[in-house]
């Protein structure tokens, strides 16, 4: 591409692009930490927000919701993404319409599947909670979990387990010692994707969480204030949110150089 | 090996994925033929009345304005993602994983955290009001938050990291052969962009293009928080059937048309994959 | 002779419509080096798969030391394979993949370590016990995953084209280097190669493998002067062909000449007579036969100089191999009118 480019017209773009991109956020975190808590003027550092924040009972039963929604369905979508992955690696021939019903949860519109589980859950009537949040996120995460060790799986070297049969490993051995070791970076790294998904999940949350202020998700509080205006708490809550997220996901990228879905 | 083996250990998540994506998709399928209750509950008996009620003018306008936003929200997004990307495609090899990296990174936060920050940046306090009476500016300002202009800002804002990303892959993928060998044959770096480079991106464009329009238009969080109150994508309108006009059916059918359109899409981008493999297996 | 410590007999192997292994026989001794060459889809690499237990042959007996062991999972056959993109596990260091194999068999500890710290001094490689694979290069690589399969001590060891990822001059040294590891061990090594030089230089004897079937076994020299049939022939070195046609107890060339050969054809039958370019003299004294041609090409190769005649008796040109002596004692130049002869008994002939 460099033998048709302008150097300098194209650091002009990426300038651009990127302040374009962290400005936004940038305004955000300054906020923060923003005394008077007003966009306007900036009347001296403070951290004062973050201290209300966790005063703030709401906020943080919405949390510890939130955190349990994320472990469970990360453990269970690790655990099913993987052994998906794997199995579909193995066939390595999968018709068409497999491959679409794996693909399916990472481009159906979150809108889509919120009203389809909320149908769903509604008419066998299952009293909803926390519990159809975590069963309805495992459907998203499974898929991202699976592909990213799919990924990691493309490049792996089947030959490896046919050398651990041949010196004189039985098939569990083999599974333990050689491909565990050899995936785990990928399956981390996708465990910790889904983590993070599920944490930020906001639309099927919404829809399948039912009724009750007992199983509010932190992103649905988030919702909920956003909608009466800003407050410099939601700017600091936004802080953190975002700076989970982006710590978490940087761990997962580090971890597995293969990329995330769509890299 | 046979193919007993990968079955038995996929088993678990494709039940997973039946029992609560397939089922439901597909009771929202029969949903939509179903007629409302007079209390809000389903009666079961087969009508078209919904799917006819999405074309219902009142509805089809709410479905064309939607259309447009979202057309113009992807197209925004393409131009300003593919510049971006093939300027990161053109940066020193060493340098484009950073790039990339930092191009993609805010995608990874949360979405309504960065909606709220364009809440932020428009509101009549916010920064773009504060710099405009920094410089001087003390006119009234046009509305900004609350208008649709904020929700194309917002819904481009959210997804160009993905456009980016997306259009990089291919440009990345060329090799850089292709490109010295068009300005060996005597065309200008236009021409060998125009002629060469993005016929064989074409893919990436696409996947942007279809991606952005999809997520946009099924959209209700970024309409709701930057459009106002009363703005309306098809995205809120199917809230409100289930959320608070409990119309289930309707908002079935509506559904029903989101998914068609995303269906329609992502087979014209598979179409235009292949049209681009199939013109670089021709040189 | 002793009884073979490997026996395959009457081998079938079916891939859907594919006859992948099609009906081979055949014996190898214990303390043999045996070659499987053959081009790509020959079955060379299945019949070596079907040895270290990865296909299940679907007809015909593998049988190892007098047991038939055609049905036994890889990991309990007193076989190894190193494979051909040596599959060493990434995650673990030379030592611990050398190991692998041993702490499989349950073998104490200490025994294990100084089988390890052995068969690192055989393959050179005591001070990169510790390191990763991928912190290897290939020619490291390669010894490893021999020493992987070796410390195991099979009655077999199998290595599919265990040179082809190394370059020329470094596969060279690797020949004699495995012939060298394969005497002092005394084990058995079947190696399989599409490449016909390796294969004479290293086997003690060669299988020539074509479409599932066996075509010809011996020795490098056997199957280099004794070539059974033209595949053969045309596979192995380089071979020049007279296509000829039998009459009268004769071989008549397409120019009418006569073409002596150690074997006849059967009355009526065309086919070609076959002959190797070092065969082939300047001097006319040589043999029975002679053709006679313009040189169109000559190619130095440094040892000798490789010369291509177009005669009326073969439709490609007739290759001649000159040393560099005969070369600077008769000058040949492109253009030149040239004569050479040869005996009939280094003369072929195959039926088509």
């Amino acid at each position: 591409m460099r033998s048709i480019a302008n150097p300098r017209l194209m650091l002009m773009i990426l300038s651009a692009v990127f302040a374009f991109l962290y400005i936004p956020i940038s305004v955000l975190f300054a906020l923060s930490f923003n005394e008077g808590g007003l966009p306007t003027a900036w009347t001296g550092f403070s951290v004062k927000w973050y201290g209300e924040l966790f005063r703030n009972a709401d906020i943080m039963g919405a949390a510890l919701n939130t955190l349990i929604v994320a472990v469970i369905s990360t453990i269970l979508a690790t655990i099913l993404g993987t052994l998906l992955a794997v199995g579909v690696e193995i066939r390595r021939r999968n018709g068409r319409f497999l491959e679409t019903i794996i693909f399916a949860p990472m481009i159906i519109p979150d809108i889509v599947l919120a009203i389809a589980l909320l149908s769903f859950f509604s008419l066998l009537n299952v009293t909803m909670g926390l519990h159809t949040v975590i069963l309805s996120h495992v459907v998203f995460n499974l898929a991202f979990v699976c592909s990213v060790v799919r990924a990691r799986l493309k490049t792996f070297d089947w030959s490896i387990v046919e050398a651990s049969t041949d010196l004189g490993a039985p098939m569990a051995i083999t599974l333990w010692r050689v491909v565990l070791p050899v995936m785990l970076p990928a399956v981390i790294a996708g465990a910790l994707l889904a983590f993070t998904l599920s944490l930020d999940e906001f639309i099927i949350a919404f829809f399948t969480a039912g009724a009750g202020r007992d199983s509010i998700t932190l992103p649905m509080q988030i919702f909920a204030m956003i909608r009466f205006g800003v407050t410099p708490e939601i700017n600091a809550l936004a802080a953190i949110v975002m700076t989970v997220s982006v710590v978490i996901l940087a761990l997962s990228q580090r971890l597995n150089r293969g990329g995330l879905p769509g890299q | 090996m046979t193919d007993r083996k990968p079955l038995y250990l996929m088993t678990p998540a494709l039940a997973w994925l039946t029992a609560f994506m397939v089922v439901p998709c597909l009771l929202i399928l029969a949903l939509g033929f179903f007629r409302r209750g007079i209390y809000g509950g389903i009666e079961y008996t087969f009508t078209l009345e919904n799917v006819a009620l999405v074309f219902d003018p009142l509805y089809a306008s709410i479905f064309l304005k939607s259309a447009a936003i979202a057309g113009l929200s992807a197209l925004i997004a393409v131009v300003i993602g593919y510049t971006a990307a093939f300027a990161i495609a053109a940066a020193p090899t060493r340098r484009q994983p950073t790039l990339l990296f930092f191009a993609v990174l805010p995608f990874w936060s949360n979405y309504l955290v960065r909606t709220y920050a364009w809440i932020v940046m428009l509101n009549r306090e916010g920064l773009v009001a504060g710099i405009a009476a920094w410089l001087g500016y003390d006119g009234e300002l046009p509305k900004m938050l609350y208008t649709e202009t904020a929700v194309v800002i917002g819904l481009v804002y959210n997804y160009l990291p993905f456009v980016i990303l997306a259009c990089y892959a291919p440009l990345s993928r060329l090799n850089p052969e292709i490109a010295e060998a068009s300005r060996d044959l005597g065309a200008s770096a236009w021409t060998t962009f125009r002629r060469v480079i993005l016929p064989m991106t074409v893919p990436g464009i696409a996947t942007g293009f279809v991606f952005v329009f999809v997520l946009s238009i099924g959209n209700f969080v970024t309409p709701a928080l930057l459009g106002g109150g009363n703005f309306q994508m098809i995205g809120n309108l199917v809230y409100a059937q289930f959320l608070t006009a409990n119309d289930w059916p309707f908002g079935a059918a509506l559904s029903m048309f989101l998914i068609a359109i995303m269906m329609g899409l992502l087979t014209l981008q598979t179409f235009a994959t292949e049209r681009a493999s199939g013109a670089r297996r021709e040189d | 002779m002793t009884q073979p410590l490997l026996t395959i007999r009457n081998a079938q192997k079916r891939f859907g419509n594919v006859k992948a292994i099609d009906g081979i026989d055949l014996d190898v001794q214990e303390n043999e080096f045996f070659a499987l060459l053959g081009a790509s889809g020959s079955g060379k690499t299945t019949l070596l798969r079907m040895l270290a237990g990865f296909e299940m042959p679907d007809g015909g007996e593998i049988i190892l030391d007098g047991k038939d062991v055609s049905q036994v999972p890889p990991n309990h056959r007193p076989v190894n394979l190193m494979f051909q993109s040596y599959a060493l596990f990434p995650h673990m260091s030379v030592a611990q993949n050398i190991a692998y194999g041993l702490e499989m068999e349950k073998l104490p500890k200490a025994q294990i370590k100084s089988r390890v710290d052995d068969i690192l001094d055989v393959i050179q490689l005591g001070q990169l016990a510790r390191r990763k694979p991928d912190q290897l290069s290939g020619g490291q690589r390669q010894r490893v995953a021999l020493a992987r399969a070796l410390v195991k001590r099979p009655r077999l060891l199998l290595l599919d084209e265990p040179l082809g990822a190394l370059d020329k001059k470094l596969r060279g040294d690797m020949q004699l280097e495995l012939k060298r590891i394969q005497h002092e061990f005394g084990i058995t090594f079947i190696i399989v190669t599409h490449d016909q030089e390796e294969a004479l230089v290293m086997a003690d004897r060669v299988a020539i493998l074509k479409d599932g079937k066996l075509l010809q076994s011996g020795t490098p020299h056997e199957i280099y002067e004794h070539p059974q049939s033209r595949f053969a022939a045309d596979f192995i070195g380089v071979m020049n062909f007279f296509p000829v046609r039998e009459q009268g107890g004769k071989l008549v060339a397409k120019d009418g000449s006569v073409i002596a050969a150690a074997k006849k054809l059967e009355a009526g039958q065309e086919g070609v007579a076959a002959v190797r370019p070092e065969r082939l003299h300047l001097n006319g004294d040589a043999g029975e036969n002679s053709v006679t041609g313009t040189v169109s090409d000559i190619a130095y190769h440094g040892l000798d100089l490789q010369v291509h005649l177009k005669t009326a008796a073969a439709p490609e040109p007739v290759l001649i191999r000159l040393t560099a002596d005969i070369a600077e004692a008769r000058p040949i130049s492109v253009g030149d009118t040239v004569t050479v002869n040869w005996a009939a008994r280094d003369t072929r002939a195959f039926a088509h």
